[in-house]
């Protein structure tokens, strides 16, 4: 914008109120008090007795001006009128008589009632020389605008327009904040449904997989003990991404949870909740969720199906799948008066319940293929010897090479319940040395039903006592109980230990113990591992950092006698 | 459980499982003899660590005196153990009948 510079030069006092206008533009924050500032500015300096700012938005290509809090702004497109040529042309354009100019529009005096009579309009450009709106100034006070308002104007104009982008800027950028907080609290509400530890059922291996996307959308899962050492199973997943579907699921969660803790069973619970949510979620949103009850006494199993699935059960006995499709509607989706009974079915040793959220079935690749159902079985078969927990990493793992790069766009979510093999005992055992007694219960019932070679079973006792004791002694601060699990294996024993909530201490690392010196320099010290690995085939140890969790495999191979390694 | 005890001629009987939870009495016991000790191991079906640690504190504490436990009776599968950890070159011990 090119004023012709006149004969007389800015005065002292012009720059002074200038500068002292422009310091006050560097304090403002939000974009309506600047505007506020802007338009004071330019009225004072220019002394004119009224001024307006209107901003560029460069999406809709139009010029806005904020008229007053609660009205609508006025929206003009960017090149119409006087203030889109100034805007154009990168222009100052100073009307001295605006009835007698034909590009002025009287219809904003028409509405207001107010008569302009002379009006300098000026574009605002900042520093990288972009468009941040146009300043208008009416009215001069005694007389009208002229060549030396022009560049005071022009000063003041290169001002604020710095300071609104400026504002703009940080704007946008409090509204990214708030928005990245609002995610945040979405993930962390979401979380908070989840359960903290996988509850350990003898006889049973449970695990989950949870890998929320970034746009959190509404899946949650829960895997609780109920009265009577019953299980509860439950994988949901509500419509939409954000903070309302993590909201509802929570919701979810806390009914059934409350209605299980009544004595609800599994129809009346999901009718209840059901009901409940029919009248609280908005008319297109739902949650599908698997509601199930274990019974570890009778290995019976009641679900029901809202919108999920399909549902699998692997039949250890002829390696077959049983599938089942959503027994009823989604929750909340509508009020139901009845119900059809829950399914009911019985699993036998080695069977899993296979749930999984439509994250994972869904998920795309490039090729816009979907992971589907044969890959989730596929890779389950493949990995069905392994402990549940190390499956659903497999599962995490064959999901992500499929992807291929290819981003998450919605929550994965899967629940996997296994009866143990017949091959495998379990139990969980309270932090002290007064549960050595029932380990040792433990062991010889398991080893009597299991039909493990005798012989070892000296041997497991020791290397459960040795690593149990370290574990009371040095894990402190954690009051999680032990698991303990013996599987018989062709010619030998697997024994492992689970700790939860600990640091990490990998006791195949502990220093080797020197059984010549003399005794003098004997200590007690660390000979419990040491016993353990001469007479063990294996020892290994596992750490998992998220859960806190160590694992501890001993293999035992039954021999004539327990010779020396 | 564990029962420690004193038979004939001062012989301290020991049967039963010296594991972690009993090691507190068996050293409490062990702790009042002297001398060249004799513990008859025949009843004995189990030892951990904690158990050898117990005899490893008592050992030092009577060859400090010129004593020492003589141990016989030692089932088969805890002489390895004895072995293993190298305690069968610090402790006499007269194989079993």
């Amino acid at each position: 914008m090119h004023a012709p510079i006149p004969e007389r030069q800015l005065s002292m006092r012009d720059m002074e109120a200038i500068l002292r206008v422009t310091r006050g533009l560097a304090a403002p924050f939000d974009l309506a008090t600047m505007l506020g500032e802007v338009v004071g500015a330019a009225k004072q300096v220019l002394t004119a007795e009224r001024g307006s700012v209107w901003l560029y938005d460069a999406a809709a290509n139009e010029l806005v001006l904020e008229v007053a809090t609660g009205i609508k702004p006025v929206r003009v497109p960017s090149g119409s009128g006087l203030v889109g040529a100034s805007a154009r042309e990168r222009a100052i354009i100073n009307v001295p008589d605006c009835y007698a100019d034909p590009r002025f529009d009287p219809s904003v005096d028409r509405a207001s009632g107010y008569r302009t009579r002379c009006m300098l309009t000026l574009p605002l450009v900042d520093h990288r020389d972009d468009l941040v709106g146009v300043m208008q100034v009416l009215n001069k006070r005694d007389g009208v605008f002229d060549a030396y308002d022009e560049v005071l104007a022009t000063a003041l104009a290169a001002q604020c327009a710095v300071a609104l982008q400026r504002v703009r800027m940080t704007s946008a950028l409090i509204e990214g904040e708030k928005m990245r907080k609002a995610l945040e609290m979405a993930r962390e509400v979401q979380m908070s449904t989840l359960p903290s530890a996988m509850p350990s059922i003898p006889s049973y291996d449970v695990a989950a997989l949870f890998e929320p996307a970034e746009l959190t959308g509404g899946d949650t899962y829960d895997l609780a003990r109920l009265e009577g050492e019953r299980l509860l199973v439950v994988l949901g997943d509500a419509t939409g991404h954000g903070i309302a579907p993590a909201l509802s699921v929570t919701q979810m969660q806390a009914m059934l949870r409350m209605a299980f803790r009544l004595g609800a069973d599994v129809d009346t619970a999901f009718l209840q909740v059901n009901n409940r949510l029919a009248e609280t979620l908005a008319d297109d949103r739902f949650i599908t969720a698997f509601i199930g009850v274990l019974d570890p006494a009778t290995d019976a199993l009641r679900f029901h199906s809202g919108g999920q699935g399909p549902i699998f059960i692997f039949r250890a006995a002829t390696s077959t799948w049983d599938r089942y499709r959503p027994t009823s509607f989604p929750l909340g989706a509508m009020p139901l008066s009845v119900l059809r009974p829950a399914l009911l079915t019985r699993l036998l040793p080695g069977d899993v319940l296979v749930v999984v959220s439509d994250g994972i079935f869904e998920y795309e690749n490039r090729a816009g293929e979907q992971f589907g159902e044969e890959r989730v079985k596929r890779v389950f078969v493949a990995n069905r010897a392994q402990p549940m927990s190390d499956l659903v990493a497999q599962l995490q793992q064959a999901v992500s090479a499929f992807a291929d790069g290819s981003p998450q766009e919605d929550d994965m979510t899967a629940v996997l319940v296994k009866r143990s093999d017949a091959r495998t005992a379990r139990g969980r055992f309270d932090r002290t040395f007064d549960s050595i007694p029932g380990m040792v219960d433990f062991t010889a019932e398991a080893f009597s039903r299991l039909a493990i070679d005798g012989g070892l079973l000296p041997s497991i006792d020791l290397a459960v006592e040795e690593l149990f004791t370290n574990m009371v002694k040095y894990a402190i601060g954690s009051n999680a109980p032990v698991h303990l699990a013996l599987t018989a294996m062709d010619g030998g024993v697997e024994l492992t230990l689970i700790d939860e909530d600990v640091d990490a201490f990998d006791v195949t690392q502990a220093a080797e113990v020197d059984i010549d010196a003399p005794i003098e320099q004997r200590t007690p010290g660390g000979l419990g591992l040491h016993l353990i690995r001469r007479m063990a085939e294996s020892v290994q140890y596992e750490y998992a950092a998220e859960s806190r969790q160590s694992r501890i495999s001993v293999r035992f191979k039954a021999t004539e006698s327990a010779a020396p390694r | 459980m564990l029962a420690i005890e004193f038979g004939q001629d001062g012989v301290v009987l020991l049967a039963g499982r010296l594991d972690a939870a009993q090691s507190p009495a068996a050293q409490s016991f062990l702790d009042k003899v002297q001398g060249i000790v004799t513990l008859d191991c025949n009843g004995l079906e189990y030892i951990s660590s904690a158990g050898l640690g117990v005899l490893l504190k008592t050992q030092k504490r009577l060859m400090a005196s010129s004593g020492k436990l003589r141990l016989v009776g030692l089932k088969p599968h805890l002489r390895d153990i004895f072995t293993y950890s190298g305690f069968d070159q610090l402790f006499e011990i007269e194989p079993s009948r």
